[in-house]
């Protein structure tokens, strides 16, 4: 991937960082994109962000946590090994439900987990470059993609974030 | 259009909540008349839905009580709707004195321990009769309904009384704040104690320490689907317009976790009564098993299939259609699985002090010939019969349908007079800016 130029504004409120990104909509100006240290309530309608669809992926992955454990039971305890336990009909749904409950969560929350980190790339290897260190702090940010920007557009998003109250950052991007 | 500031109960409203309470009335009148000696079928039917409504009332009066000692705002645009129900506890006292004063006439035999000859000749229930008798059965209960009216009563008129203070007098706020902290552990108590006297006492052999849970988890599913329908009806004859669909989220939530507590609760006593095997304790699921298949295996698909699968998805939580749906088919699964909980225990004691007359017990399955009569005395309703059915018992036929429908068109009626006593919107609370303004997205 090539370089990218990254021109950046730090706010300090959530507030006002919403109402400058109401008025760069408002503006035409194109959003690369806003990083928060929390989820800012409101952020998400005004980016125009789709609803994440991981719940969907757990949701697959319950159904498979679920079939694996309640199958591998009934298989276990009326085919392949089965054992009377506590006098009770080696194919005891009851007894089953527990552990094809807790089997559930498990696949649902690891596959979640291990799907999130796919699609963004995280490993234990992976470098993640933070534009600004107080982004996971108390500081807030508008960035815009400038690598192929003219110096006018450059100039006209300088007067935005000075507009906004923003303390302006360039960082290039690998 | 301007906002109505308070409800106003149309007289079209009242006639049709009228007509459903007449034919709610000529139902008992029927199953009154049509019913065996002792009316067993009658009294069954104003037991469960005196303690399904009741049950209601009191849930929502915890509600306010846990949701304003936790610090929670989001309620406050709609909590007169809880408020109203929670008055209905007068009503709820007063049919509990009917079936005290039943029990006492001898007008009915609903509570085994409650029979003298029975108890006589019975050890377990000589054993239970320190709790188990009449006395406390009704100390208990008008105690317990005074208590719970009087905490209504109270949060309701602080609540309309902080209206009138002046913007930043929080006096009224910090009294009903102390009342709900003291609401909370009488609640937990007296709530456990109230279930065990009316509904799991009908099985007087049998206990379970999970039922009252069980039960008020099933009352906690049953008032939040009733809020729901509540609100949304209400806010399509244009009240309520800052109820927005956020706090319907977060209502449909709550409906959807409820469910799933209700759902643990059942399975686990279930389960570990299936586990442990004990005949006295598997008793209790043997009969339901066999006699009540359709009752039994339907409680779980109603109350907890239709409502997972349907709420699983955020946007469901979000849209009238599927929240009036799974709020429906929740509140009438509910009601069955009171049914269910009332009926078999009801008409084993039946069986039982019939069987008295005749100088002994009658055994459990001997009901064919009372079956007989009660399937040809409901006009037919029962054209599934099998053995053991018994058309108001073992399913709820008709009339038992009709009776529910009286009942709930009277505790409608009772809520939306309430209700249009004050302002729907109560501007003196703290929280109601933070209401109005919810956003859970």
């Amino acid at each position: 991937m090539e370089n990218k130029k990254i021109l950046f504004g730090l706010y300090d409120d959530e507030q006002i960082l919403l109402d400058a990104v109401k008025e760069a909509k408002d503006g035409q100006l194109d959003i690369y994109d806003v990083y928060t240290p929390f989820p800012v309530h409101g952020l998400d309608p005004l980016l125009e962000l789709s609803e994440s669809r991981l719940h969907i992926v757990g949701f697959f992955f319950g159904v498979v946590g679920a079939l694996t454990a309640f199958l591998g039971m009934t298989w276990i305890f009326t085919d392949e090994w089965p054992m009377i336990i506590g006098g009770k009909p080696y194919w005891s749904v009851p007894a089953f439900i527990p552990i094809t409950f807790e089997l559930t969560v498990l696949f649902a929350a690891f596959g979640m987990v291990f799907v999130f980190y796919a699609v963004n790339g995280l490993s234990p290897r992976a470098h993640t470059e933070v534009l600004h260190p107080r982004l996971t702090d108390d500081r807030f940010a508008i960035a815009f993609d400038t690598s192929v920007s003219s110096n006018e557009e450059i100039s006209r998003l300088e007067k935005f974030f000075e507009r906004s109250g923003a303390e302006v950052h360039i960082k290039n991007l690998k | 259009m301007k906002e109505a500031i308070q409800f106003e109960f149309t007289s079209k409203q009242k006639n049709l909540l009228f007509g459903f309470m007449g034919l709610g009335i000529l139902c008992m009148i029927i199953i009154f008349f049509t019913d065996d000696a002792l009316a067993p079928r009658f009294w069954s039917n104003f037991l469960l839905n005196s303690v399904f409504f009741t049950g209601i009332s009191f849930i929502a009066l915890f509600s306010i009580a846990s949701m304003v000692t936790a610090y929670s705002g989001w309620q406050a645009v709609f909590k007169r709707v809880w408020e109203a129900y929670a008055q209905f506890l007068i009503v709820g006292l007063i049919l509990m004195v009917i079936i005290i004063i039943g029990m006492f006439g001898g007008f009915h035999h609903l509570y085994h321990w409650a029979d003298a000859d029975s108890v006589a000749a019975d050890e377990i229930l000589q054993g239970k009769s320190s709790f188990l008798n009449k006395g406390l059965y009704t100390a208990v209960t008008i105690i317990t309904l005074g208590v719970w009216y009087f905490f209504a009563r109270k949060m309701r008129d602080l609540s309309i009384e902080e209206d009138q203070l002046a913007i930043g007098d929080f006096s009224a706020y910090r009294q009903i704040k102390k009342y709900s902290a003291a609401f909370l552990p009488i609640a937990a108590v007296t709530s456990a104690m109230v279930v065990w006297l009316w509904v799991m006492s009908l099985n007087a052999h049998w206990y379970s320490t999970l039922f009252a849970w069980y039960a008020t988890s099933s009352w906690f599913v049953a008032m939040l689907s009733m809020t729901i329908l509540t609100l949304i009806y209400l806010k399509s004859v244009g009240y309520f317009s800052k109820v927005s669909v956020e706090h319907f989220h977060d209502l449909g939530k709550f409906l959807f976790g409820f469910s799933i507590f209700w759902t643990y609760l059942w399975f686990s006593q279930y389960m570990l009564i299936w586990y442990g095997n004990v005949g006295e304790e598997t008793i209790y699921f043997h009969d339901q098993r066999t006699n009540y298949p359709v009752l039994f295996y339907g409680n779980l698909v109603v109350n907890f299939v239709v409502p997972f699968f349907i709420l699983l998805r955020n946007d469901t939580k979000r849209k009238v259609g599927t929240l009036v749906l799974t709020s429906a088919v929740v509140f009438i699964g509910h009601w069955m699985d009171f049914f269910l909980m009332i009926k078999p225990g009801v008409l084993h004691t039946y069986h039982e002090i019939m069987g008295h007359g005749g100088g002994g017990h009658a055994v459990l399955d001997n009901m064919a010939g009372q079956s007989a009569k009660l399937v040809a005395d409901a006009g037919g309703h029962g054209a599934e019969a099998v053995s053991t059915f018994v058309n108001g018992f073992t399913f709820p036929g008709l009339l038992d349908v009709g009776v529910f429908l009286g009942f709930l068109a009277f505790f409608l009626y009772f809520v939306l007079v309430q209700l249009a006593k004050t302002r729907l919107e109560p501007v003196g609370d703290p929280y109601i800016g933070e209401s109005i303004h919810h956003h859970v997205i």
